[in-house]
């Protein structure tokens, strides 16, 4: 039988608990968008307990076990889970950084292109957003002892490039495009904000509203 | 007789629950709610076959051709409330039919040029109003409404524009083709603007209004998704702040249904390795150990440098490799440690002179950049310290560039003492 060298790249990274999208690896995204190939890799995933699945927003593909009788399944999502949060507050206080520097009230979206000049420019020139950078690489993943905001965005990029939530293109090394992990982030915020009861932003504020 | 009581019964109910009806139509798409305050009236519209519903749960929608009555006589309503001007002009033109009928009976054909000269005029502001309506809500499209910085207001506009799409897609419903041609009769000249033209830029604008109306509304629902996602952002913002240390826990769920997101899989790393057990593969292997070990077959091959080779030597524990120093980067070291920490006091150092005074072999170029990239990558306080002078002439054909001969370094009032 011959090999599919797209199909084993594309269960390979599956496998490996990558997160597949248009902008992270377009290839293995394309290959994925035709049904039978979809069906192609669920078969053989399915024969190792685990299934394809797709993001809400259906903008990336991830692995997920089939079955979650096993405990050392039930094991494993708990420490997936464990690990996607220790770094939570960290990669929410870069949401919102990213949000006051563009002066936008949408957080970031797949296939958006973050320039690592433009935030330079814009921190470096507003006291209060350089406060924000520090405070954020002070926390793990960002931890940095630069003191410089050059050098704490470079750490900032390069651990969320490492962390597959940005993607460098171009050659000049400062330009990166958001993948579709910020979609898997939100799904999972959504759910951690049911489970534990927190409230939105507006909530807040309309409870504040009442109280006055 | 019966039938004709039957009828003016009919009429009757449709007279006293007007209101209702004309509200279902004009607002709620034809459907009647099924409230209890609404019981009565149903009863008595589904009694004289005026509306039907699928299933008991589902609210009644009026028949068809009742709604195709009210769309009669409503729709000089709706075209009013779709653009005023657009209506007004529509009269107008209604107006203009009439006298233009009138001169050709009384053959006053001066007056009929008049008329439709008038007509043109008139159906050619209806078909550029119509225009400029449709390219408005592309313009609104292409901005993306990103002048309004609230993403409130934002999807507020984005609403408010929906609403006008669909008052205008009303009015472009309620020029019908056969009014038009009951209009134009058998008059040549009335046919061509009414059965041609202002088709066209009807059937035209409908479909521009379509689109934009499918495209305000997926721009709606994102914007909606970006403001549910920044108050989820702003949510957990202020959680963590309230909540010092807290850390999200699903210790709690016993993951018999386990939620679809945090269904993810532990990395399952798929590693290979050579078979060598297959002879088949045997050459390939040689071919790849031969390429992933080649010191000590290369060492005694002829032609290559054995010396370069057999000098690199693996480390072995606590034993450490010496770096080579760059004699330039050596002299800049020595030489800006002097000025820094030296006994210059108010002298000055030249870099040529320190270049001549060393046995390095270096052009004065190289030699003036180095030192220059140097002092530029000190820290900041030591940075101060240094005063560089430069002593230059100018181009003799561009005189705003100077040629840089010598670099003259100073050391400023000590002011880290």
């Amino acid at each position: 039988m011959q090999s599919n060298p797209l199909f084993e790249q594309t269960v390979t990274a599956l496998l490996g608990g990558r997160i597949i999208c248009e902008y992270s690896c377009s290839d293995l995204y394309n290959y994925l968008s035709l049904p039978n190939h979809q069906q192609q890799v669920a078969d053989f995933l399915q024969q190792m307990n685990r299934t394809l699945r797709q993001t809400s927003s259906q903008d990336a593909w991830l692995c997920a076990y089939n079955e979650l009788n096993a405990p050392e399944a039930k094991a494993a999502v708990r420490q997936q889970f464990r690990d996607a949060t220790t770094h939570l507050e960290a990669l929410v206080q870069f949401l919102r950084l990213h949000m006051m520097v563009e002066a936008s009230q949408r957080p970031i979206a797949p296939g958006e292109e973050v320039r690592e000049g433009h935030l330079l420019e814009r921190i470096s020139s507003a006291p209060s957003l350089e406060a924000k950078l520090r405070s954020l690489t002070t926390k793990q993943p960002f931890k940095t002892t630069r003191t410089d905001s050059a050098g704490q965005i470079r750490m900032v990029m390069t651990r969320l490039v490492e962390d597959g939530y940005l993607k460098q293109v171009g050659t000049s090394g400062s330009v990166y495009q958001a993948t579709a992990k910020w979609s898997w982030l939100y799904d999972l915020m959504t759910f951690i904000k049911t489970h534990e009861g927190i409230r939105d932003d507006s909530d807040e504020e309309d409870s504040q509203m009442r109280l006055a | 007789m019966a039938r004709t009581h039957d009828a003016q019964s009919t009429l009757r109910v449709l007279t006293t629950h007007a209101e209702a009806i004309l509200d279902a139509h004009l607002n709620q798409g034809n459907r009647i709610p099924a409230t209890d305050d609404n019981v009565g009236m149903l009863e008595t519209l589904e009694h004289h076959r005026l509306i039907w519903r699928l299933a008991e749960d589902e609210d009644p929608q009026l028949k068809k051709v009742l709604a195709h009555f009210l769309d009669h006589i409503t729709e000089s309503d709706r075209r009013r409330q779709a653009s005023e001007h657009v209506d007004q002009l529509w009269s107008e033109l209604n107006q203009l039919f009439v006298e233009y009928r009138e001169t050709k009976r009384l053959a006053a054909f001066e007056d009929r040029e008049r008329v439709e000269g008038t007509i043109k005029e008139v159906l050619s502001e209806i078909i550029e109003d119509i225009r400029t309506a449709t390219v408005t809500f592309s313009a609104y499209i292409t901005s993306g409404f990103s002048y309004i910085t609230d993403i409130e207001l934002r999807i507020r506009k984005n609403e408010e524009v929906i609403d006008q799409a669909r008052r205008l897609s009303n009015l472009f419903d309620s020029f019908k083709i056969r009014e038009l041609e009951d209009q134009a009769g058998n008059d040549p000249f009335l046919k061509r603007l009414l059965l041609k033209h202002l088709p066209a830029t009807l059937e035209e604008g409908r479909r521009n209004l379509s689109y934009a109306l499918n495209q305000l509304r997926i721009l709606l629902v994102r914007m909606r998704e970006d403001q549910r996602l920044s108050k989820l952002i702003g949510g957990f913002e202020s959680h963590y702040a309230n909540n010092r240390g807290f850390e999200p826990s699903i210790d709690d769920l016993d993951l018999a249904y386990c939620p679809p997101v945090l269904n993810t899989v532990a990395p399952f790393r798929i590693v290979s390795y050579g078979d060598i057990y297959d002879p088949a593969d045997d050459q390939d292997l040689i071919d790849i150990a031969q390429w992933a070990r080649p010191l000590d077959a290369q060492v005694d091959e002829p032609g290559i440098d054995a010396k370069a080779v057999s000098s690199v030597e693996f480390d072995v524990d606590g034993e450490t490799e010496q770096e080579e120093v760059d004699p330039v980067d050596d002299l800049v070291e020595q030489l800006l440690r002097h000025l820094l920490d030296g006994d210059v006091c108010d002298g000055e150092i030249r870099a040529l002179e320190v270049l001549a005074n060393s046995d390095l072999d270096l052009d004065a170029a190289t030699w003036l950049h180095t030192l220059e990239s140097e002092i530029d990558a000190l820290a900041p306080n030591d940075y101060d310290l240094i005063e560089v002078g430069y002593q230059s002439e100018p181009d003799p054909l561009y005189p705003d560039n100077l040629y840089i001969l010598d670099m003259i370094l100073r050391r400023r009032g000590d002011s880290r003492l």
